[in-house]
């Protein structure tokens, strides 16, 4: 069994009259279980050099069997070192929020499809600002990887 | 000027090269170098039902978030206080304008769950906070008057 742990801590010395800070720890398990996460997609690096929307894990599917129920959790980190490049972050092609160069989330997922009659798949996708090239990196940690079949069809 | 960092640091031996992260990020205003200036400060909130809610709102009058600015660089921690790993909330994006089902704002007219924080488990994310794109709600799977689900969050962002 395999043991990941994910911890956070957030300070300011200066936000509030008093320092402010928080620190939280945690052992990622399968869903309402204590037993650890199993699989994972490795950690990526990519150069994304257009502002195209990008699914970041083509290799799961979303919404399928494998997934219902099951605990996956996501990294993604924009490397941008330019303050003003953001990358846009959705889900069910509904914005969460925007990166901008040096920040990062770490995120539960479900990929829940969307409930209603739209068709949008849980993918979680990103699209940078500019086209000028920025360096992303992100992973996910889950459990019951499902993987696409085979599909040779050129056309 | 404020200065506000998340450090996260996450170990594991999943492969046998192992994966980890130690990144740091300082949380600044869209397109600036200049830190973000505001905060809700931690919150607790106690949940007795098993009903979704609204736990943020960006830029709802007469609250800490009155001031937000929509679509800039808000960050959001999301914290689930609970010891039993079999219990869960749901996180997601819409609204709970019945107070039983959750139901949308966002563009498309759909709510959408984001992910489960089981026993203990917490999250950061950017939030854009925009009315097109919704509020954050959570559904606890267990909540009762006599065993409140817990669900602490502290929200930074810019005026």
């Amino acid at each position: 069994m395999a043991t990941t742990t994910a911890a956070i801590t957030l300070t300011s010395t200066d936000l509030l009259t008093d320092a402010l800070s928080l620190s939280a720890t945690n052992t990622l398990y399968k869903a309402g279980t204590t037993v650890g996460l199993d699989q994972t997609t490795g950690m990526a690096r990519a150069y994304l050099t257009a502002t195209t929307v990008v699914d970041i894990f083509p290799q799961l599917i979303e919404g399928s069997i494998a997934f219902e129920n099951k605990s996956s959790w996501v990294y993604i980190c924009n490397k941008s070192e330019d303050e003003t490049e953001y990358i846009t972050v959705k889900i069910c092609e509904n914005e969460i929020g925007r990166l901008y160069a040096g920040d990062y989330l770490w995120m539960p997922w479900s990929m829940r499809e969307s409930v209603n009659a739209n068709n949008h798949h849980g993918d979680v996708t990103v699209a940078p600002s500019v086209a000028t090239g920025m360096w992303l990196e992100w992973t996910c940690i889950n459990e019951g990887t499902e993987y696409p079949t085979e599909n040779l069809v050129t056309a | 000027m404020a200065t506000i960092t998340a450090q996260l640091i996450l170990n594991s031996d999943i492969t046998d090269y192992g994966l980890s992260i130690d990144k740091t990020m300082t949380m600044s205003k869209a397109g600036a170098t200049t830190g973000l200036n505001r905060t809700t400060g931690v919150q607790r909130v106690y949940l007795t039902d098993t009903k979704h809610i609204d736990l943020v709102k960006g830029g709802l009058a007469n609250t800490s978030l009155a001031d937000m600015t929509l679509s800039a660089s808000a960050k959001i921690y999301i914290k689930y206080l609970e010891d039993d790993a079999s219990k869960y909330v749901i996180v997601g994006f819409g609204n709970e304008a019945d107070n039983v089902t959750a139901t949308v704002n966002n563009g498309d007219a759909t709510f959408f769950e984001l992910g489960r924080l089981y026993g203990n488990e917490w999250m950061i994310i950017p939030w854009s906070g925009a009315s097109n794109v919704g509020d954050i709600t959570v559904q606890p799977s267990n909540a009762t008057s006599a065993d409140k689900a817990i669900v602490e969050y502290i929200v930074f962002f810019e005026d």
